[in-house]
């Protein structure tokens, strides 16, 4: 290679281009014969930008520019991140050199545990040179936000937290509700369970498989009952009454009709509610008084 | 009657010596003329930051820069300079404001921000494009510090690695940093300017120091200085760094430019593509040419032209009872 480039340079500048092309082309041929070159797989690369970094320069502009002060002018400090704390100490955290810049969380967390070393580091530093770091609460002076502005950070906050607050409330609403289904559903299937079984039992009975009746009056239909409460209390009361005011489900024939029993039945009658046959009865407890009597009370009126 | 009076004025200097608290000065009494005159020894490092902008700056990084006058007593503003001016007045204008220090605030196409940090009559200085601003004005930063009051200032690990790094470190110590006893500074150290190095590029951040077991508030403003280039001489000079990542923000709409108008190119590519495939195939279901032959109507159902295509003939049925007859 170099040979050939020493020789073109001897021929002179007119045909350095031509003669280079060749030469390129014929290197090209013979890299394809030895197999290094495969078709569609070539591509050129780019050149890389040639960027100045002088070193030396820098650190002798760096010592020139450096001013020989105290600690207390200039106040500054190289920190690693302070160590975690340890609530904070779960997952989701990077490790320091993963932390990419688009990963908002961990990223903000990185700079302020810096910050946070800078201030373990240098309060105490400074707290030895006698510099005041705590305002005293009667100190007042100008701050970098106004009052306005605080207050507005103030009440921005305030609302947020109040929405957090009401999210909360509503997704634990949410699963009560979910929750309150469930049991539902549960109830449902028992129910449905039961009745299943009482069936089966009533067929068996039908059968003469047994002769038990126990089923009839067994802890099924307390359970039952148990339930039938729970619903109620549960329920709306104006409906309840309704149901058991008029019936709900069931046969709705011949159930309301009265029976010698229920026509017998004198528990829900009362003499003073009945009308005026009752009045007349009451009445009729006291006596009329006498003519003389009767003209006597109205003379004192 | 003379001696008297002398007598009295020396008591009266007593007396006012006895009230004057302990922790000052004790001037003695008798002093001669060749006495070195006592200073106090107050503010020494006396650094001066101009900042200013170009024209054509946007709102947002207006409230960036006067957030930044906020911070820094030690700051002067001045007007907004004219684009047309070279950059070299800037030094001109501190030596006129007596700083030795600026920042300056260069806009471009009212969408780009470029942040010169210089140290002013030799160098070296620094140019940064500024991204992702945010100002102290934003609601989310609950922090709020003292007017003038001084910052700790913290740096990353990453700031002893690279003498760039090491020269943006000083110079940024020397301009953020509030000399002490600055006659507009407030002697109370309560919050901290965080610089730390990610993905290439400087990360700003204000906290305000709540307690002094490390408990912070973000104050503000935000933003990141990614550096460009790092010269010798104050606004001007031979360079000494030049960043190798650094894309241009012109560069970087081009880039997107292009990548959306190769969507649409690949896009008609792959159409045209697909229609010459398409017409070469001719079929994309395999199909018996022969199949259409024998789709002909029954002679009820042909409607015009048709009828005179297709005739069944009587005869064929003819022939099959003839067939079936023994």
């Amino acid at each position: 290679m170099s040979a050939s480039i020493n020789t073109m340079e001897l021929d002179g500048e007119s045909d350095y281009s031509s003669s280079d092309e060749d030469n390129s082309d014929y290197e090209l041929q013979k890299a394809f014969e030895e197999g290094k070159l495969q078709a569609g797989l070539n591509y050129a690369t780019p050149v890389p930008k040639t960027c100045i970094n002088n070193k030396d320069g820098m650190k002798a502009k760096l010592t020139e520019l450096k001013i020989d002060l105290k600690w207390v002018e200039r106040m500054d400090s190289v920190n690693d991140p302070a160590p975690l704390a340890p609530e904070l100490e779960a997952e989701g955290i990077v490790a320091e050199d993963e932390i990419s810049a688009e990963d908002e969380f961990n990223r903000e967390l990185r700079f302020y545990r810096q910050a946070q070393a800078a201030v373990l580091e240098g309060v105490p530093k400074l707290q030895k040179l006698s510099v005041p770091t705590r305002r005293p609460d009667d100190y007042f002076a100008q701050m970098v936000k106004s009052e306005d502005h605080m207050k507005k950070i103030r009440q921005k906050l305030l609302s947020k937290k109040v929405k957090m607050e009401m999210s909360e409330k509503a997704k634990k609403l949410r699963e009560l509700r979910k929750f309150g289904k469930k049991v539902q559903v549960e109830v449902q299937q028992r129910r449905q369970k039961e009745k299943k079984q009482m069936l089966e039992s009533v067929k068996k009975y039908r059968k003469g498989t047994t002769d038990n009746l126990d089923f009839l009056n067994g802890d099924v239909k307390g359970d039952n009952k148990a339930t039938a409460s729970q619903q109620q209390g549960r329920g709306n009361k104006k409906r309840d009454y309704k149901n058991k005011k008029f019936g709900f489900g069931g046969q709705k024939k011949r159930k309301k009709w009265n029976t010698a029993d229920s026509s017998a039945d004198q528990r829900g009658f009362k003499r003073s509610k009945s009308g005026e046959k009752g009045r007349v009865m009451v009445n009729m407890n006291k006596k009329r008084p006498g003519k003389i009597r009767r003209q006597k009370e109205r003379n004192k009126k | 009657m003379a001696k008297r009076k002398r007598l009295h004025a020396a008591e009266k200097l007593q007396q006012k010596s006895a009230k004057i608290p302990k922790q000052e000065v004790k001037i003695k009494p008798v002093r001669h003329s060749d006495d070195p005159h006592q200073k106090k020894p107050k503010w020494i490092n006396k650094q001066r930051v101009l900042i200013f902008s170009s024209r054509g700056i946007s709102f947002r990084d207006r409230h960036l820069m006067s957030d930044l006058r906020t911070l820094l007593p030690h700051s002067k503003p001045d007007t907004k300079m004219d684009r047309k001016d070279k950059l070299l007045v800037v030094n001109e204008i501190c030596e006129m404001k007596n700083c030795n220090k600026c920042i300056f605030f260069e806009a471009k196409k009212k969408k780009d921000l470029y942040m010169w940090v210089s140290s002013v009559p030799r160098g070296p200085s620094v140019k940064f494009l500024i991204e992702n601003v945010h100002t102290m004005e934003e609601l989310k930063m609950t922090g709020n510090c003292l007017k003038g009051s001084r910052p700790l200032l913290s740096f990353d690990k990453n700031f002893d690695t690279q003498p760039h790094y090491a020269i943006i470190k000083e110079i940024f110590i020397q301009t953020f940093s509030t000399p002490n006893h600055h006659p507009k500074s407030q002697p109370f150290v309560d919050h901290v300017l965080t610089f730390s190095i990610l993905d290439n590029r400087i990360w700003f951040r204000n906290y305000q120091i709540l307690e002094e077991d490390g408990s912070l508030a973000e104050i503000g403003p935000r933003f990141v200085l990614n550096p460009i280039r790092i010269f010798e001489g104050s606004f001007g000079g031979p360079t000494l760094f030049e960043n190798p990542q650094y894309i241009s923000p012109n560069q970087y709409r081009k880039q997107l430019k292009l990548s959306t108008a190769d969507k649409y190119k690949n896009k008609q590519d792959a159409k045209t593509a697909h229609q010459l495939r398409h017409a070469k195939q001719g079929n994309t279901y395999k199909v018996n040419p022969t199949d259409d032959i024998f789709q002909t109507l029954p002679p009820e159902e042909a409607v015009g032209v048709e009828k005179k295509m297709f005739s069944r003939k009587r005869s064929l049925r003819k022939i099959g009872t003839v067939k079936r007859t023994p």
